[in-house]
């Protein structure tokens, strides 16, 4: 009798825990309901997803944007990750291109866009982006709000005390190819005694993988890294980049990286146009004395994001709005003007507004003209689920060539040995 | 035993016979009551998340996607995961380093906090705390520069007395010094405000009375505090091994070339960021939650060993 009485007590108790735990979100879901034109919004830091909002705010009043930034790219990956497991989702969220596989291969999280219009604009987009958030069973998931082309980025003023050319024409004909690119490097290492490169891994290996036309997947999605003649020569190129002795040994985005770029410890930096950003932010001291010129080979795209809309959004129909109107053709050139983001919507590559734009911190360089260059007759590649992983452990074997001990010689069957345990291949 | 009765409960007249069940009742509930919130928050955050990853360790567990199950499969995976060993190999060598100083140096420095004649006793005190409040972030971001191989005052310092410079982040031991470094610089007051707390319930006669026999300061801490202190340090050692097992935040911050392993070639990548690896990065949450269930395993082993030795301590006392 007594003891029933206990678990009585203990279960109302239990109960009225539950029961606040459930009118509190219940009450937030309804809320969030009742306000038709409003919605959530994922993004990453570093793009300016602020300044996208405000604009378009500033067209759309009657539009509530809750806008989080979760942390880099990566880490807003797992925030979606978490989220699409739980089950709470924003309406709207930011992925990047090497993040996007793992969630196209599960395309019921999120809404099929071509239910909301996708259809109708995907003509608008470069084909071989569009076709990245596009799943095996047709839906598309996200569409692209830019594209990553590359370009080198060089400090003139420390090509001049080395006697090398600065003007950007020349300098890119200094480096036609790789190789020519490294023999540069050693002629500014003998003139100066400093680096020239900062790492080999980012700057080269990542460089030239991406310049290819098949990188760790064939195109019909099977798994050729080990094969494959274009990632075995970014491999090597970037080993003879480090036998040469003329990379700085300091990772991309690190704190020795952020002070030797400050310092001007290495001239140079492959910079996919996300990194120009970042170049900004980190040495801001340096303006003007930087500049950028065509890549070794010419072409090139690494990286570019997608506005994806998860299944289980309150409000798909103002995220989709969203979408349209600040990615098409015109918006996306509207915030390049701003953000210095690469559309990848061709239609505007000759507008005057992209090619007419010149960079002065970069010493005016015409960013928009000198990066959509470099995505003219692309070729490009598959990317796997597993994409991600190879082209860590294989930066990770150069690095440890470079900064560690590891064995130039072993290092390929090291990565290619690390690759095997990491995707159980 | 227990002869005293409260003054107000003995003044107090017969309760009526009507309240008496339901004061009875309200007497038996009420304990119950109290200690609810804490068992259900316990089941809720950890019985049931822990319950939840023994049975997630059973799939091939992708969280937007499918659940397979593979039964034992993660954890024969895991015995022959070379990476898994390497993780437990830095986990435990990381340890070490950081929990023998950290426990030395907390010994030593409660004995001299414990002295009488120490003049502004609270500042001291007080200001050993400060590494403790500090955010693990900061602390790992601030001593990351400090021995930063290029631009850190570390390897400035060397230089200036015509050393080559080290390059911690990249060389195995290097980076477990590092961390250890960290790690002990953000326990030591803490473990020393403990021994120092228990110190002070040791009568200072016996001080005076060994100071009259001519014991000196090492003579005292050797017969007089490290006896006393015999069962605060069992307990330091199994809370800094069970926290020791779990560093995290230090191997994630320091080589952030390489996130989530620590260097290129994983010298410093932990069984905690070895499972955040897996799951949040590789999105194998059935192999995470087997690293989890691993070290589990192993730290209910060493906090059992650790109150094994501790049970046939306490006899041989005094």
């Amino acid at each position: 009798m007594k003891f029933r009485n206990v678990s009585a007590v203990v279960l109302t108790v239990t109960a009225a825990l539950g029961m606040a735990a459930c009118s509190g979100s219940s009450s937030e879901t309804s809320s969030g309901a009742s306000a038709g034109s409003s919605f959530e919004f994922w993004s990453f830091t570093g793009i300016d997803a602020k300044g996208s909002a405000a604009e378009y705010k500033a067209k759309r009043p009657d539009v509530e944007i809750k806008l989080t930034e979760v942390g880099n790219a990566q880490e807003t990956a797992q925030a979606l990750t978490t989220a699409l497991a739980g089950g709470k989702v924003p309406d709207l969220v930011l992925i990047q291109g090497d993040d996007l596989p793992k969630f196209v291969q599960q395309p019921q999280n999120f809404v099929d866009l071509r239910t909301l219009g996708a259809d109708k604009i995907k003509g608008d987009y470069l084909d071989w982006v569009i076709s990245q958030p596009t799943a095996k069973d047709g839906s598309i998931i996200g569409i692209p709000t830019d594209v990553g082309g590359m370009a080198i980025a060089y400090r003139a003023d420390l090509f001049k005390k080395a006697g090398l050319p600065t003007d950007r024409e020349e300098v890119a004909k200094l480096w036609p190819t790789w190789d020519a690119f490294i023999e540069t490097g050693k002629k500014y290492t003998a003139a100066t005694g400093k680096a020239f490169v900062d790492n080999a891994a980012t700057s080269v290996y990542s460089q030239v993988v991406n310049q290819g036309e098949e990188k760790y997947y064939d195109p019909a999605g099977n798994l050729v890294y080990e094969q494959s003649p274009q990632v075995k020569a970014a491999f090597d190129q970037a080993l003879k980049a480090v036998a040469a002795g003329i990379t700085a040994k300091q990772s991309t985005f690190t704190e020795g990286w952020s002070a030797a770029m400050k310092k001007g410890d290495f001239a140079v930096i492959a910079a996919p146009v996300w990194m120009l950003g970042s170049i900004r932010d980190n040495a801001p001291d340096t303006k003007g004395e930087w500049d950028i010129a065509t890549i070794p080979g010419g072409s090139g795209n690494w990286g570019g994001s997608f506005l994806a809309i998860p299944k289980g959004a309150k409000n798909p129909k103002a995220a989709w709005e969203y979408i349209a109107a600040t990615q098409s053709p015109q918006g996306q050139l509207d915030h390049f003007a701003q953000a210095r983001s690469l559309p990848a919507t061709p239609s505007v590559y000759k507008d005057p507004k992209l090619t007419s734009a010149k960079d002065e911190f970069f010493s005016g360089a015409s960013i928009g003209t000198i990066y959509t260059d470099s995505l003219l007759g692309l070729k490009p590649f598959l990317i796997g689920p597993d994409s991600t992983t190879i082209g860590t452990e294989f930066t990770n074997a150069l690095t440890n060539v470079e900064q560690g001990k590891g064995d130039p010689a072993k290092a390929w069957d090291a990565a290619v040995t690390n690759i095997k345990a990491a995707i159980g291949g | 035993m227990t002869t005293s009765i409260s003054p107000t409960k003995a003044g107090l007249p017969p309760a009526p016979p009507v309240d008496a069940a339901r004061r009875g009742f309200t007497e038996i509930i009420a304990p119950y009551a109290y200690i609810t919130p804490f068992f259900v928050i316990f089941a809720v955050f950890g019985l049931i998340p822990l319950l939840f990853t023994f049975y997630v360790a059973l799939f091939d567990w992708n969280p937007i996607g499918e659940h397979v199950f593979v039964g034992l499969d993660n954890f024969s995976g895991l015995l022959g995961d070379t990476r898994f060993w390497n993780a437990a190999r830095n986990t435990v060598s990381i340890w070490l380093l950081s929990t023998v100083p950290q426990l030395l140096i907390a010994l030593v420095l409660a004995h001299m906090l414990n002295h009488v004649r120490l003049r502004l006793a609270v500042f001291f005190r007080m200001t050993m705390l400060v590494p403790y409040i500090t955010s693990v972030a900061a602390t790992a971001i601030v001593f990351a520069q400090m021995f930063d191989r290029d631009y850190g005052l570390l390897n400035w310092l060397l230089s200036l007395m015509g050393f080559e410079h080290i390059d911690f982040n990249q060389s195995v031991m290097g980076s477990h010094v590092l961390i250890a470094v960290m790690v002990t610089w953000r326990w030591f007051g803490y473990t020393a405000l403990l021994y120092l707390a228990s110190l002070q319930a040791v009568p200072r006669a016996i001080y005076e009375a060994a100071a009259v026999d001519g014991a000196g300061g090492v003579r005292q801490f050797l017969h007089i505090s490290l006896p006393a202190l015999r069962p605060v340090i069992v307990f330091t050692i199994v809370t800094s091994t069970i926290g020791g097992l779990q560093i995290f935040t230090e191997p994630l911050l320091i080589n952030r070339g390489t996130p989530n392993i620590c260097g290129p070639i994983r010298q410093c990548q932990t069984l905690t960021l070895f499972l955040f690896e897996q799951g949040f990065t590789q999105f194998r949450f059935g192999y995470a939650a087997a690293i989890g269930v691993a070290l589990f395993v192993m730290v209910v082993a060493l906090a059992g060993l650790n109150y094994f030795l501790s049970t046939r301590i306490r006899p041989v006392k005094g």
